[in-house]
């Protein structure tokens, strides 16, 4: 690929990165390449340098060698970031704003944003919008799910959500308010370590991020992934669409799948005879490790 | 412009809500005058002791706004969801200068309406302009200060510090009495203290005399390194935050 084809249009992109903190070498030339319209998850166990390179892309670090572009340009140039929605791994509001404030504040920051009202009814805070957000959003009645705190989870299945970090695979505590660009596609970048810690799945693996295999939609797949367990006779189950992968203990079948909704109308529709379904969500690791084939 | 104007609104909003900065700033030096210096009759000496206390309230502001406001918010998740942002270091700085300078002018302007009404105080209308000139600038070395101290101080810290160097340097200053009335010790310091500086050349302008250059070299030397360490500061900040 030349230069002038890669340039312009990427989004986002890290070529040869080199990222140290003191003795740890957290990025070892890494590339990395972000295109419009892809949906590109970073995974990898802690310490792998998924926050560094995520924060380089925003401009937040600099590399100590290596190159960094958002949208063409450095990333630690403010106009370079006018097209990025970022979540940060931690999110913490000023205790005397009020929620409405703080999305005001973060508007101002943008060309055509959305309207407040649409921010707010978006992320369904329009009741708590003359609060402040120490009361709002960390209040016992938003933990609980009484109030619509930004801890609460969304219903239905929007794929935009997983750049909003409010991505059903874990309780939805880090929502940072962007407001929209009508009109055009906004990226987004979240970064969450894998639940559990530990050594986890390794792709980027001792610092050294790599190059993901891009797969458009890759990340939708994990989010809607699941797992329906069902409790026909052992034996007594069909060729079933998008099965990933199966096990089965006794008469106990654990089917995984990306489409947990296509699977059990295709079990109802077969008239497969089951008792006891249960569908799961499949925690990321798990998604992780079926994409990766297993491998650890 | 609008992010500078947004961040002002930000800064300003917080810091009405915030008792424990309108206490110092807004309320203190209002109420001192009304405690201690209504008693005052002779014109000179209260126009200088309310140029003294305008002052005060400036330091304030510019010790509390820029030094605790900067060290509690640095490091925090919000601040590095701010650099996320299409935001420049500038205009978020700017955002809180604009803010504080409003802030400054309602708490010496407490002072000042205050000192008209119940104390003898006289400005020639001539003097006015040299005398405000001459808050302002030693209210822009302040805040240099202020930042400062943001940057060295821990979060923790910062509300100690900034309240003992508000409260000494405003003593030994002679911005409570006059520098004469300290006593030795304190007096031998007080020459080289930049509230005392910044004091001898307000006093001057709101007097009509002429303008000491000295103070004026003095107070110069300290913003440069006040700005240094603030610098150094930001930039020591900035390493550890996100290198």
């Amino acid at each position: 690929m030349t230069d002038a084809a890669r340039g312009p249009q990427a989004v986002a992109e890290l070529r040869g990165v080199h990222k140290r903190y003191g003795q740890v070498d957290a990025l070892h030339g890494v590339d990395l390449e972000l295109r419009p319209g892809e949906l590109v998850a970073l995974l990898g166990p802690n310490g792998a340098g998924k926050t560094t390179a995520v924060s380089i892309v925003l401009g937040q670090r600099r590399p100590d060698a290596g190159s960094a572009w958002l949208f063409g340009r450095d990333p630690t140039i403010p106009a370079a970031r006018r097209f990025v929605g970022a979540t940060p791994q931690e999110i913490g509001f000023p205790d005397n704003l009020k929620v409405g404030e703080v999305i005001d504040l973060v508007r101002a920051h943008y060309p055509e944003p959305a309207s407040t009202q649409e921010v707010l009814a978006r992320f369904g805070l329009l009741e708590v919008a003359g609060r402040r957000t120490r009361g709002a959003l960390r209040g016992p009645e938003a933990a609980a799910g009484g109030g619509p705190g930004l801890r609460r989870q969304p219903p239905g299945g929007d794929p935009g959500r997983a750049h909003h970090g409010l991505g059903r695979g874990r309780p939805a505590r880090a929502v940072g308010p962007h407001p929209r660009v009508r009109g055009r596609r906004r990226h987004g970048a979240a970064d969450h370590p894998l639940p559990g810690g530990g050594p986890g799945p390794g792709i980027p693996r001792g610092g050294d991020l790599g190059r993901p295999d891009r797969r458009p939609g890759q990340c939708r797949g994990h989010h809607r992934a699941g797992r329906a367990q069902q409790g026909a006779p052992a034996g007594c189950l069909p060729e079933l669409p998008g099965v990933a992968r199966a096990e089965r203990t006794n008469d106990h079948h654990t089917l995984y799948t990306a489409d947990a909704d296509g699977l059990v109308r295709a079990l109802a529709l077969q008239g497969v005879a089951f008792s006891g379904l249960q569908v799961e969500r499949a925690s990321l690791e798990e998604a992780f490790l079926s994409l990766t084939g297993g491998e650890r | 412009m609008r992010i500078t104007l947004a961040h002002f609104k930000e800064q300003t909003l917080q810091h009405l809500r915030a008792p424990g900065y309108l206490l110092p700033t807004l309320a203190m030096p209002g109420l001192f005058w009304f405690l201690f210096e209504q008693e005052d009759q002779e014109p000179v000496l209260v126009t200088f002791l309310m140029a003294s206390y305008a002052m005060w309230a400036i330091l304030g502001v510019a010790f509390f706004q820029f030094g605790v406001g900067i060290a509690e918010e640095r490091g925090t998740p919000w601040e590095r969801y701010l650099r996320a942002l299409p935001l420049s270091a500038g205009q978020r700085l700017a955002g809180r200068a604009l803010s504080a300078m409003g802030f400054a002018v309602a708490s010496a302007g407490v002072v000042i309406v205050e000192a008209h009404l119940i104390s003898p105080v006289s400005v020639a209308v001539d003097r006015w302009l040299p005398w405000l000139g001459a808050l302002l600038a030693g209210g822009v070395v302040m805040a240099l200060g202020g930042i400062a101290i943001g940057y060295r101080a821990g979060p923790r810290a910062a509300v100690a510090v900034a309240t003992l160097a508000w409260l000494l340097l405003a003593y030994l200053g002679g911005l409570w009495e006059t520098p004469g009335e300290l006593p030795g010790w304190a007096a031998e310091v007080s020459r080289y203290l930049p509230t005392r500086l910044w004091g001898e050349a307000t006093w001057a302008a709101v007097l009509g005399q002429t303008a000491p250059v000295r103070d004026w070299l003095g107070l110069l030397a300290y913003a440069a390194g006040f700005a240094a360490v603030a610098t150094w500061g930001y930039r020591r900040d900035e390493g550890a935050s996100y290198r």
